[in-house]
């Protein structure tokens, strides 16, 4: 499915008023790229927010495993200290404090289904463009969905 | 103990019978003609009604079958108008998911989302067909309607289809209609025509059968007008005040990582 919402371009219009177009009919899957794509600039969200988490989780076993090694440095001078640490550092529920993601710069280009949340708005010459993360994003259209791009700043 | 051999030898051999009449028939069914001449008469009696009209509306209301990753259905619902004026112009509107209107005055097409006060536009050729060509190929809109558009809309239905079947009778939103079945590789489509003398769509389902999820895009087609206002300023596009305009990404930049 995936695939086949890349081929066309992983947009559309109407979705399809028509769905059933000729030219989809055809054999180019054209009408239900456009399902597809209908569906997964919505599905992309969650699966964003999804991956986000993720990520947050990583960064938490990161911390978690530099903790241990910490713990393991520590282990060498004082064997107490460090089964403490150890029980800390596996405890799940662990006082860790969660890192301020600092932002991660995409490629210019990369598009994305949905401006991430905290971004500021800044007009220039009429253009908004939204800036987090380290990132300028403006408005384009990827077939009928409107869509933010990556772009350098202005 | 050379009987009971005798009668497993048989046994088997009865078997071995029975499993290659089996499928003798079923190989000698799926070769059976599957071109229903009737089905074919009924879908071009639609599409010459349709080439005929030289203006129309239609309203329509598309269900959108889609995966989650988790693989999990999820269907999504468009309500939309369109307005076709031959031979080069177009207008539609959607709402559901999100809202947008899209213009063809016969030199230029533009899409605007007026919720988000954005819009785009870009020149495109004098026909409509071309039109809805430039559109898929560069832009990467499906026009709705398109196989209402095309002139030679049987011909494009028809290729390469190995099955046509009419299945029955049915009524959709209470017009009686002659429900067809077509298939090409890779898609099946069904199309629930009208009785009588306006042989208008009603109903289309088109279901993917290349991927074991198959799946559809159902789409209703109600309110048919001929006798419609269709003034030609309607098709032309104005950015109303505080729009901004974007841009169109050609397809071959898209750049979706991940997708």
């Amino acid at each position: 499915m995936k695939s086949i919402c890349r081929i066309a371009g992983a947009v559309v219009f109407l979705s399809a008023i028509l769905a059933p177009d000729a030219e989809a009919l055809r054999g180019r899957g054209a009408a239900f790229a456009v399902g597809a794509a209908a569906g997964s600039s919505k599905a992309s969200a969650a699966e964003a927010e999804a991956a986000a988490a993720q990520q947050q989780a990583a960064t938490a076993n990161q911390q978690a495993a530099a903790a241990q090694q910490q713990a393991a440095a520590a282990e060498k001078e004082l064997a107490a200290e460090k089964q403490k640490n150890a029980a800390a550092a596996q405890q799940p529920g662990s006082p860790m404090p969660p890192a301020a993601a600092p932002g991660q710069p995409l490629p210019l280009g990369t598009v994305v289904p949905a401006i991430p949340a905290g971004c500021v708005s800044t007009p220039v010459n009429n253009v908004n463009y939204y800036y987090c993360g380290g990132n300028f994003y403006k408005a384009a259209y990827q077939g009928s969905t409107l869509v933010y791009v990556t772009t350098e700043a202005k | 103990m050379t009987a009971w051999k005798r009668w497993t030898a048989a046994a088997l051999c009865a078997l071995g019978v029975l499993t290659l009449l089996v499928t003798v028939s079923t190989g000698a069914r799926a070769q059976a003609p599957a071109v229903d001449p009737e089905a074919v008469r009924i879908l071009k009696r639609m599409t010459d009604h349709l080439a005929g009209v030289q203006q129309f509306s239609v309203r329509s209301q598309n269900i959108i079958e889609d995966l989650y990753a988790s693989r999990h259905r999820v269907d999504y619902d468009i309500s939309g108008a369109v307005t076709v004026k031959r031979p080069n112009k177009m207008r539609f509107s959607r709402a559901g998911d999100w809202n947008q209107r899209f213009f063809y005055d016969g030199k230029t097409m533009a899409l605007y989302n007026p919720n988000e006060k954005v819009y785009a536009t870009k020149p495109a050729p004098d026909t409509l067909e071309k039109m809805i060509e430039l559109a898929r190929e560069n832009v990467g809109i499906v026009l709705p309607a398109a196989d209402l558009v095309y002139r030679n809309a049987f011909s494009l239905l028809m290729q390469d289809v190995t099955l046509a079947a009419v299945v029955g009778k049915a009524v959709i939103n209470g017009v009686k209609c002659d429900h067809l079945l077509f298939s090409r590789p890779g898609v099946d489509f069904q199309v629930w025509v009208a009785e009588g003398e306006q042989p208008w769509p009603v109903k289309y389902v088109v279901t993917e059968t290349g991927t074991p999820a198959r799946l559809s895009i159902t789409t209703f087609l109600s309110d048919w007008k001929t006798a419609i206002d269709v003034d030609d300023a309607q098709f032309v596009f104005v950015p109303p005040k505080g729009t901004q305009a974007i841009s169109f990404i050609p397809i071959s930049e898209a750049n979706v990582p991940g997708r």
